[in-house]
């Protein structure tokens, strides 16, 4: 086990691409990070350069006490998973297993030990003398698992290791990997473009936009406390509502609404940013005299989820159409250009709002973010 | 389908099925058969085993039994050449799949220049090479040429760009395997059906090849089957009326020669049935994501 850590790491591609762009970060001693971002956003170059696989353009990586920069893949000490798995095809998983511990000539009673103490934490025993062919992908991801911890490496490296699963086997390989890399207490790496995976696994996640780390924080901090628009909007799922404001006596004006926002007083008659959460939306007729701040809109479309019921709905005022944004709207299809603003709101399970209704929605001041528009970044709010 | 388009359609089929049919069955029942009756009878018939028999017996008394040492030979050299194309051809193929280093792919467009190369043209010169180095008239100087597969070199290119994901070389490096390993221990086993698909179409080419061998070797006792069957031919009256008639002592006539290139092309047959799984396979390798 060691730490793992990036100091200033660029990586330029032959064509000019600037995948990863003065990357510093530093995951301690038995730490899961999570590196999430979407596609493009250069978190796989990240995690191949840590591996020996891409060549570091500039910075270092340093595993333990030894920059690493020059090492082969094979002298790092890593052990990696895969999207795909990359199961060797031809081999049992026995000696799928086994394949790591052979190349460093282990004893052949050495080997048979660990490769089944290995198959006895995931499961793997029964199907030891099969072929990757004949698994399940539940199976096959925790071949590649066993793989992985059979060598006790200084550090996992994770590239969406459950992308490929459907999402109820997914939900219950994450608990696992998660407990898992507790027991084992072992440095990983773990990249996904998926922000619930980011939320649910990471001890901290790193998020990266454009070769960029844009924050890297726990995840609670991260979704309260996000330090620009990108992050903001990127995670949290339904997305963080951010709309076009501007400050006029210490006040966010979207639209016909008026909402006051605590420490801007250096915005005052200029345009921000309101990030306001879906959870801080609720149905007026449901907030119980909190809230005396509102919205009105017009229901668009209605999910009932069980526990909650989310709530789309239109309203006067413009979203905020920055670049981050722009990016990440285009991953779900949102139209920023329109005339009015479609938010969506966390309501109660109670809520008797219908689709087309006109509704009044409660705004909960105390948890709204405030953005500049220009930078991005987020303002700090003083009392 | 109404029936007159579907009789029209089954008219064009059986017309162009008994062209390419008729010669060879002409040929397979040709050493069943007399010559004269070959000349005289119903062109396709069926004569006697005895015949076949018999016929045989003439074509192995033929300069000696020569024609067994003739097969000798064409197993000897294809084989030979083979392996080495099979030892060469792999390894560079997966170096131009996945090296990167300069100059690939100028290798990989000589490789295909090479490839569409008409072979015939590339004998003056490897006849001067090889007379430089004295092998003329030896094995080496028809195995080291047939060994010079550039096709091998292009398919193992083709199955590893297009058939083996980067990932698992990756996962092999990463669990700790150098450039060597990886290529041996992932690459070459997964590889198998590119391996049968080059060993069946370097045999074929190199147990058909006429022109060089026939340049490069003057014994006849070191021909391949393919000059052989071209000797075999000129000591055929029916072929080469100088050679005499009836009366010669050469006992070589149409059913002989039938039977003696029916035989020529047997060992190709068993080696296409016994590849033929993993040349199917090959042939389809990659074109579906598995």
């Amino acid at each position: 086990m060691a730490t793992v850590a990036f100091e200033s790491v660029t990586k330029v591609f032959g064509d000019g691409t600037r995948a990863v762009d003065g990357l510093d970060l530093d995951i301690a001693d038995g730490e899961l990070m999570v590196v999430v971002g979407p596609s493009g956003c250069g978190k796989t170059t990240a995690l191949r350069m840590t591996a020996g696989l891409e060549e570091i353009s500039d910075g270092s990586v340093r595993i333990g006490d030894r920059i690493v920069n020059h090492l082969t893949p094979k002298d790092r000490d890593i052990a990696m998973v895969f999207q795909s798995y990359a199961l060797y095809p031809h081999l049992t998983v026995r000696d799928n297993i086994a394949f790591p511990l052979k190349l460093a000539k282990q004893a052949k009673d050495e080997i048979r030990r660990r490769v089944e103490d290995a198959a006895g934490i995931l499961d793997l025993e029964p199907y030891l003398a099969r072929k990757p062919r004949t698994l399940s992908g539940g199976q096959r991801q925790r071949v590649a698992m066993g793989r992985a911890i059979v060598r006790q490496p200084k550090a996992f490296l994770m590239d969406e290791p459950l992308s490929n699963l459907d999402a109820k086997l997914r939900v219950q390989m994450r608990a696992d990997i998660r407990r898992l890399q507790g027991d084992l207490g072992v440095t990983t790496i773990y990249v996904t473009h998926d922000q619930v995976e980011a939320m649910t696994m990471g001890d901290r996640v790193a998020v990266m936009r454009k070769g960029k780390l844009q924050q890297v924080a726990p995840p609670e901090e991260l979704y309260d406390q996000p330090v620009n628009v990108f992050v903001a909007g990127f995670i949290g799922s339904p997305a963080m509502n951010i709309l076009q404001a501007r400050i006029e006596g210490g006040v966010a004006v979207v639209g016909d609404a008026r909402l006051p926002v605590a420490g801007v007083a250096g915005y005052e008659g200029r345009e921000v940013l309101i990030g306001i959460r879906p959870e801080s939306l609720e149905d007026a007729a449901l907030a119980n005299g909190e809230g005396r701040h509102r919205l009105l809109g017009r229901v668009e479309l209605r999910e009932a989820l069980g526990s909650e019921v989310l709530v789309h709905f239109s309203t006067a005022g413009r979203l905020a159409a920055t670049d981050e944004l722009l990016e990440l709207a285009e991953d779900v299809g949102d139209d920023r250009a329109a005339e009015r603003a479609t938010l969506v709101g966390r309501f109660s399970p109670k809520t008797r709002v219908r689709q087309g209704d006109t509704i009044e929605v409660a705004v909960d001041v105390e948890a709204l973010h405030v953005f500049d528009p220009k930078r991005g970044s987020a303002i700090q709010r003083r009392p | 389908m109404r029936l007159p388009a579907l009789g029209v359609r089954f008219l064009i089929l059986a017309t162009f099925g008994i062209f390419f049919a008729v010669p060879i069955l002409w040929l397979i029942l040709a050493p069943t058969r007399t010559d004269k009756a070959l000349i005289m009878g119903h062109p396709i018939a069926f004569g006697s085993f005895h015949q076949v028999a018999l016929a045989w017996k003439h074509l192995d008394a033929f300069s000696g039994h020569i024609y067994r040492r003739w097969i000798a030979n064409t197993l000897y050299y294809a084989l030979s050449a083979t392996a080495i194309t099979l030892v060469v051809s792999v390894p560079a193929g997966y170096g131009l799949a996945i090296g990167k280093f300069p100059g690939r792919k100028l290798v990989l467009s000589l490789t295909l220049v090479v490839m569409i190369m008409p072979a015939a043209a590339l004998v003056l010169p490897i006849f001067l090479e090889l007379n430089a180095m004295h092998l003329i008239g030896r094995s080496l100087s028809v195995i080291l040429p047939f060994a010079f597969f550039p096709f091998g070199v292009y398919l193992a290119y083709i199955y590893y760009v297009t058939a083996l994901p980067p990932d698992l070389l990756d996962a092999a490096r990463v669990d700790g395997a150098g450039e060597l390993q990886t290529f041996l221990r992932v690459a070459l086993p997964l590889a198998k059906p590119v391996l049968a698909l080059i060993f069946f179409f370097s045999f074929v080419a190199d147990w058909n090849n006429f022109f060089l061998p026939y340049v490069l070797l003057a014994d006849s006792n070191q021909y391949p089957i393919t000059v052989g069957l071209s000797d075999l031919l000129a000591s055929t009256p029916s072929f080469n009326p100088s050679v005499g008639g009836g009366g010669q002592s050469v006992n070589i006539f149409k059913p002989e020669l039938a039977l003696a290139t029916l035989l020529a092309v047997v060992p190709i047959a068993i080696v296409f049935v016994f590849s033929q799984r993993a040349l199917v396979r090959g042939l389809v390798g990659g074109a579906v994501k598995e």
